[in-house]
């Protein structure tokens, strides 16, 4: 595999297939680097894992659409919940309560989705909000199904066409399979017409809506598919860790989901993969600060926010030196829009 | 009756920090996230100066109000400003002052300590029967200070030079900084305003609630949900929104109460923003658009 | 093909820079004779007044039991991370005390989410851990064979509460009000089974959510119900808004809380209007027991503060382990969960521990307790049969 990668670098470097390719080799650093390491790292890494896929989705509703949510850990909770709850009761097969996972989540999404599409700034951001709320407050109080604040313990242990998920590596191919294929899914839906009607809502909805596109459709289709990301995400935490209670999903947690996004970069896929990774690590390697660890998060929160503005991924697309050249990246985003197109 | 009288106090609170959300989303058209933890830094200060230091509450109030507002004049000018020269986009904004609230927050824990402390009402704790109904000292207090504070900053707004100029700033950035308005000066002077309303709600509320280093984040939702009810930028629309939360709140409270109140509450709210996406109780917005 | 090539350039750094972040800590050699103890709770975060309180109190047990060679030859370790109360984080911080800081046994965490988030990794790993804060009864009720419980049994508490009111107090209508968390919904739900047992009649069952500030329309419906007695199930700050708003409203129904709001911070929040309320606790801060004494006037000296109830009970969690290792000799988890499940005849602060099969301290005490001029009145103890 590894060969099979390498040699396909050096016979065609192509633009879009390069940054695939550094996906994949990052993928593949990721693996042999943990092979040897501890399971802490493992455990780290695949919560990682589980973090991107719900900031892909939501890079893609608040990145590419426009439209910002602060209660995608409403639907990262049904997600896990759902699936947690039919693998537990119906002893359902893992990949059918994922399945299942992502399509309640959708549909939640949709439910939302409808109010939201004529809302935008910080109404949306209260319409979310409270989203996340109601889903963490049913959560609490519909005890005979949701066991209440105690939450659901002792969620089985997944097996995966017929291979039994045992250790914190098997979780660790398994999500990252499931990141891979929900990356190259982003992506293929960022480059298509979809994903440009998206960016397209997001700079000017007016002017879209006058060139025919059913924008209000669109919006409620971005908040589906990000809710699906979350659902999956979820329904991975769920059997991941074991345990699934109310307060994996409060307000904090949508927070530091959008932080990842923004941090990442929200206006690329890859983006999400930074952010995850970033934040994540930092709030572990903190810890060594004890009581002044959060402070310090904030701080590094802040600065990030200000100095890289389009986030780790604006800045590494357009180094160190360039970046302050911001003018010019939407007219290259769309270049190379058009190119992939072309291709 | 009686639910109508404990709305009323809690209704001023949850408007005063509505008001800072409004103030500041009007003159800077930014979210402030850390106006909840004005509220609690004011009642912190609030507590330092009366409780420990023994000093006026009147002189308290006016002291902890400067404090704050010097506090969100250095997060305007350390985190708006910045910002806005690198032309950010506005999530980054949310994401930094949320920042600010989660350094506020631990600086507050780590100063301290984690425990609920006790401020003592300076109109005393005992109520006074009224037939069936209690009347308490402080309640009228909250509402009484609250609604002179709520004149001040209307005459503020309407009568100084500086208040024109928030409110030009307001309604038209641009053409604001075409008739030679300092914005950076105004978008100072809001978040000055607004922190010092927090500040003022945080003491305030601070002998019936207790002063706690995460006070800021309930108090800092709900007043974001006045401010929305109202319309966000619109200033007697967050006073009333603050009003109309506080009541509804405590009536709905003694009706259902039960796990759920919160669910109908926040589902009503999205109920409201689709059918009135701008607010229940707004007017102007659009002409804004 | 540049940019991408940068992209390329950042990503391999950053996965270098985790590489190296990762390299294995240091390590310690087996002939030493350390237990390092693993210290899961939340220091920040909506439940930072338990979680610094477990911290200070394991710091203080350790550090006795050292300078007094309390554990034989054994020195105690102690290694604390936060978990802000959010069972993810909680997880995290287990994995990173498990994995890198390589503990023989943990203590943690508080809110019973994380503990049962704990719980798969001690398992997995076969390390023991022994909670002295939770209450959930999910911990103990799945038959895992690493966990341990040292915190106060609820259901004990309720039925001694529920059986003081009505035997003593000749309360017949009552109403519950409590957090809507895991230790308010499973201390109602015991209520509730205690209130059917005794006869005694459940006018009103309310809730609140932590970090509410006004009960008022929850105490109204309360007082409308005509209930006579309140039983609030939650902790300490919110004990004390409840019982000066009451006051405030004129409802002068007896009050009546468990151990998490036993704490002398709640006569001084609640000053006036806790007078008179009856409470089931662990330990009495004024008591002539000597053990308590010394903890007590320990605890003052060193953190300047009165201990809370966790504070005992993580206190004694720690003398539980020097007591084991003693016995186990050896590190081994295997042996070390032995001897912990074998502890007895230790006189703690709590009580006397002593584990049942599955797991939960059974040994502890209940002292029935009334608040008087701002101080804990002891009424009667109570111990726990099985």
């Amino acid at each position: 595999m590894l060969i099979g990668i390498g040699s396909d670098l050096q016979v065609k470097p192509g633009k879009s297939r390069s940054a695939w390719i550094g996906f994949a080799l990052a993928a593949l650093a990721v693996m042999v680097s943990w092979v040897i390491q501890s399971s802490y790292y493992l455990h780290i890494a695949n919560l990682i894992g589980i973090y991107s896929l719900i900031v892909i989705g939501l890079n893609l509703l608040s990145g590419y659409t426009g439209q910002v949510s602060m209660g995608h850990a409403g639907f990262f909770a049904i997600g896990s919940y759902v699936s947690a709850l039919l693998t537990m009761k119906l002893q359902i097969p893992f990949w059918l309560s994922i399945g299942a996972a992502a399509l309640v989540a959708s549909f939640s999404g949709m439910v939302i989705g409808i109010p939201a599409m004529k809302l935008s700034g910080p109404y949306l951001v209260m319409a979310t909000v409270g989203f996340g709320e109601i889903i963490r407050l049913v959560l609490v109080n519909w005890t005979p199904v949701t066991r209440g604040a105690a939450g659901l313990t002792g969620i089985p242990l997944p097996s995966f066409l017929g291979i039994q998920v045992t250790s914190e590596r098997d979780f660790f191919y398994l999500i990252y399979a499931l990141v891979l294929v929900g990356t190259i899914a982003a992506l293929r839906l960022s480059r298509s017409k979809v994903g440009r009607t998206f960016v397209a809502i997001r700079e000017d909805e007016l002017a879209a809506e006058a060139m025919g596109v059913p924008v209000n459709s669109y919006k409620v289709v971005a908040f589906v598919v990000s809710a699906a990301y979350a659902g999956i995400a979820g329904a991975l935490y769920g059997s991941f860790a074991g345990v699934a209670s109310p307060d994996n999903f409060t307000f904090e947690d949508s927070v530091g989901f959008l932080s990842m996004s923004v941090i990442g970069g929200n206006r690329t896929i890859y983006g999400a993969l930074l952010g995850s990774f970033v934040l994540t690590v930092l709030s572990e390697a903190l810890r060594v600060f004890q009581t002044y660890r959060l402070i310090i998060y904030g701080i590094i929160l802040i600065l990030t926010v200000i100095f890289v503005p389009q986030g780790l991924s604006g800045l590494a697309r357009q180094g160190f030196v360039v970046f302050y050249r911001r003018k010019t990246r939407a007219a290259s985003t769309k270049a190379s829009l058009k190119e992939v197109k072309n291709r | 009756m009686q639910y109508f009288l404990n709305g009323l106090p809690i209704g001023a609170i949850y408007a005063l920090v509505a008001l800072g959300y409004s103030l500041i989303y009007a003159s800077a058209g930014v979210l402030n996230w850390s106006q909840g933890d004005m509220v609690m830094l004011g009642a912190y200060i609030g507590y330092l100066l009366y409780r420990l230091l023994g000093i006026n509450f009147v002189v308290s109030l006016g002291v902890s109000m400067v404090a704050v507002a010097l506090i969100g004049m250095l997060v305007e000018r350390s985190v708006l400003r910045p910002l806005r020269k690198r032309q950010a986009p506005a999530i980054n904004m949310v994401i930094a002052t949320l920042g600010v609230a989660i350094i506020s927050r631990n600086i507050a824990l780590v100063i301290w300590g984690p425990d609920a402390q006790a401020f003592p009402s300076p109109v005393g704790s005992s109520s006074v029967q009224m037939g069936s109904l209690s009347i308490i000292p402080q309640d009228i207090l909250i509402v009484s200070v609250g609604l002179a504070v709520m004149l001040f900053l209307q005459y503020f707004l309407g009568y100084t030079r500086e208040g024109k100029a928030l409110r030009a700033v307001a309604q038209d950035r641009a053409a604001a900084i075409l008739m030679g308005v300092d914005v950076k000066n105004s978008d100072a002077l809001a978040f000055a305003v607004s922190s010092m309303m927090g500040a003022a709600a945080g003491i305030l509320i601070a002998p019936v609630f207790f002063v706690t280093f995460n006070m800021g984040s309930g108090i800092g939702l709900k007043g974001f949900v006045a401010a929305v009810v109202g319309g966000l930028g619109n200033i007697p629309g967050a006073i009333a929104g603050g009003f109309f939360l506080g009541l509804t709140e405590s009536m709905a409270g003694g009706k259902i109460s039960s796990g759920y109140r919160d669910v109908i509450a926040f589902v009503l709210l999205i109920l409201v923003l689709w059918l009135k996406p701008s607010g229940l109780f707004s007017r102007r917005i659009h002409q804004k658009v | 093909m540049v940019r991408d090539k940068k992209l390329l350039s950042t990503m391999v750094i950053s996965m270098l820079v985790f590489g190296v972040l990762s390299l294995p800590g240091y390590t310690r050699s087996l002939n030493e004779k350390v237990l390092k103890i693993g210290v899961v709770g939340p220091e920040s975060g909506g439940s930072a007044q338990l979680g610094q309180a477990q911290h200070k109190a394991v710091q203080m047990a350790v550090e006795e039991i050292n300078a007094s060679k309390g554990a034989g030859d054994w020195k105690l370790e102690a290694y604390f991370e936060d978990d802000e109360g959010n069972p993810t984080k909680s997880a995290n911080a287990t994995n990173k005390l498990l994995q890198k800081s390589e503990v023989n046994v943990i203590i943690g965490a508080i809110n019973s989410s994380c503990t049962l988030a704990d719980m798969v990794y001690t398992e997995r790993a076969g390390i023991p851990q022994i909670t002295a804060g939770s209450t959930g009864a999910d911990i103990t009720g799945q038959g895992k064979k690493w966990i341990f419980r040292t915190a106060v049994n609820d259901e004990f508490q309720a039925n001694a509460l529920v059986k003081y009111a009505v035997n003593v107090l000749g309360i017949k209508k009552v109403a519950t009000l409590t957090a809507a968390d895991d230790y308010g919904q499973s201390g109602a739900k015991l209520l509730k089974a205690a209130a059917d047992k005794y006869g005694l009649e459940l006018v009103a069952t309310l809730t609140y959510n932590n970090g509410d500030k006004d009960f008022k329309p929850q105490l109204l419906t309360i007082k409308d119900k005509g209930a006579k007695g309140i039983f609030l199930w939650g902790l300490y700050t919110e004990a004390a808004l409840i019982a000066r708003q009451a006051q405030q409203l004129g409802v002068n129904s007896q009050l009546f809380g468990a151990s998490g709001m036993a704490a002398m911070k709640l006569m001084e929040l609640g000053e006036q209007a806790v007078e008179g309320m009856v409470l089931t606790q662990s330990f009495l801060p004024n008591s002539w027991d000597p053990k308590v004494k010394d903890f007590v006037t320990k605890y003052r000296q060193k953190y300047n503060e009165d201990p809370i109830p966790h504070a005992a009970q993580a206190y004694d969690t720690v003398y539980i382990l020097a007591d084991a290792i003693k016995r186990s000799k050896s590190m081994a988890p295997a042996k070390l969960r032995e001897a912990i499940s074998k502890t007895s005849w230790l006189q703690l602060v709590t009580g006397s521990p002593r584990f049942n099969g599955r797991g939960d301290d059974v040994g502890k005490r209940l002292l029935i307790t009334k608040i008087q001029d701002g101080k804990f009145v002891f009424i009667k103890a109570v111990t726990a049969g099985e």
